[in-house]
């Protein structure tokens, strides 16, 4: 599933240079990820970036946006099929 | 102005932060504007007052009033401010450098005077805004851009600095534990006098890692200790080790093994009249002993703008109120009169 910046954080702009989908920027009152955007990092890494990177542990799965390994593969794909 | 409806974002300034980002500083930044609209106060009675350094671009981002000051002497601006005006909040925010070197003397003092303001230290042992430098909190061994071949100087312990200038509110958080710092910062907030703080934090550029221990995951529930008043010291991810005393000599013992129970720990009393027990805590070596964490020390002593008020009334009322004016335009020239012969003059009192 993508993933959420939930209300803990800082705005300390952390795990933004850490998105390989740009998927994150500041927004009001906290950072975004853009759901669509978001694979967890598959296609690039095993481990998601920016939950590494934040230090408040405020970033977790978007129970909204529940999406399977397979899933996240596909949308990593369209992702840079567009960018192309 | 009405207070009711103040929240965090009446306190957040229009300027763009600039810290690096994954800074300890936004950490506090946003507890300390979570907190403020919390306490009831006035926003135009706030004051953010700093010094030099990363932790010194404080007062630009709270929608405050505030004074960025020279270097170490916020604590002399701050206690000049408070006695003044005192129904006035007024904050200091600093950092190792700040504080302890440059500023070690007004820190002292500060902490001895217990005038009612807050101090917060941001201590990410090293000199951030000037490229990496050791500071007074470095490790000795540090390797850093001013010691190519580790440090040897001995570090301040700024808690057990405190707790020897006579301090009567000391706590220690650290900067990736929101819930736990604001409750030390409200517990701050709430204290009548100096209440120091120190935050320890991480230096993403030229200090990263330097409380690793306390702040990963894997590790941090082993590597510190949460006091709470009344409670013995227990740690550990199973909460199971303590600190007992044996004479002096405090010890890590494990909670089951050789029938130690929570019965022979410590038991933490912040508000001992004298601070044995703080200080004890406040220089536990670590790793050896996990790194204390809550508040070590708050007593009630009477507060210094308190005193100073009475002072100032009392002599109202026995010679008048002073005329500024008339002192500075008195006149250059006095008379020094000549005590009788024999009389008592006073200099070998």
């Amino acid at each position: 599933m993508a993933l959420m910046i939930n209300a803990d954080c800082v705005n300390c702009a952390a795990c933004e240079p850490e998105c390989p989908n740009s998927a994150i920027s500041a927004g009001d009152p906290v950072y975004v990820i853009d759901s669509d955007k978001c694979t967890e990092c598959v296609g690039y890494f095993a481990e998601s970036q920016c939950i590494d990177a934040c230090p408040v542990e405020c970033i977790i799965p978007n129970p909204e946006r529940v999406e399977t390994k397979e899933q996240l593969q596909r949308k990593f794909e369209q992702l840079l099929t567009a960018e192309s | 102005m009405s207070t009711a409806a103040l929240s965090k974002k009446d306190f957040e300034s229009d300027q763009d932060v600039r810290w690096c980002p994954g800074c300890g500083d936004y950490m506090v930044l946003a507890q300390l504007q979570q907190l403020l609209p919390t306490l009831g106060i006035a926003r135009e009675n706030f004051v953010f007052i700093s010094g030099i350094g990363c932790s010194s671009r404080f007062p630009y981002y709270m929608n405050t009033y505030g004074m960025h000051g020279i270097h170490g002497r916020a604590p002399a601006i701050a206690s000049g401010l408070k006695l003044a005006r005192p129904e006035l909040s007024v904050w200091v925010v600093t950092g190792d450098g700040d504080a302890l070197a440059i500023g070690g003397n007004h820190f002292i003092h500060a902490m001895r005077r217990n005038v009612d303001v807050k101090i917060i230290l941001l201590n990410n042992r090293i000199y951030g805004l000037t490229k990496g430098q050791y500071s007074p909190t470095s490790e000795q061994g540090k390797k850093t851009r001013s010691t190519p071949a580790g440090s040897i100087d001995r570090p301040f312990n700024p808690v057990a600095l405190a707790l020897g200038a006579g301090a009567s509110f000391v706590a220690r958080t650290v900067d990736n534990d929101l819930a736990l710092m604001g409750q030390v910062l409200a517990r701050a907030a709430a204290h009548r006098g100096t209440a120091f703080v120190e935050v320890l934090q991480n230096c993403m550029v030229f200090n990263d890692g330097a409380y690793r221990a306390i702040t990963d995951k894997a590790t941090r529930n082993d590597a510190r200790l949460v006091l709470e008043q009344g409670q013995p010291l227990v740690f550990g991810k199973e909460k199971d080790r303590g600190i007992r005393l044996c004479g002096l000599e405090p010890q890590v013992v494990r909670l089951g093994e050789a029938g130690v129970t929570k019965a022979d720990l410590l038991v933490h009393d912040e508000r001992q009249a004298h601070a044995v027990l703080a200080g004890l805590l406040a220089q536990l070596p670590a790793p050896q002993f996990p790194v204390p964490l809550g508040v070590f020390r708050a007593v009630i002593e009477p507060a210094y703008d308190e005193m100073n008020s009475r002072l100032h009334e009392q002599a109202c009322t026995s010679k008048g109120r002073g005329n500024l004016g008339r002192l500075l335009n008195g006149g250059d020239i006095w008379t020094i009169e000549q005590p009788a012969l024999g009389a008592h003059h006073g200099f070998d009192d």
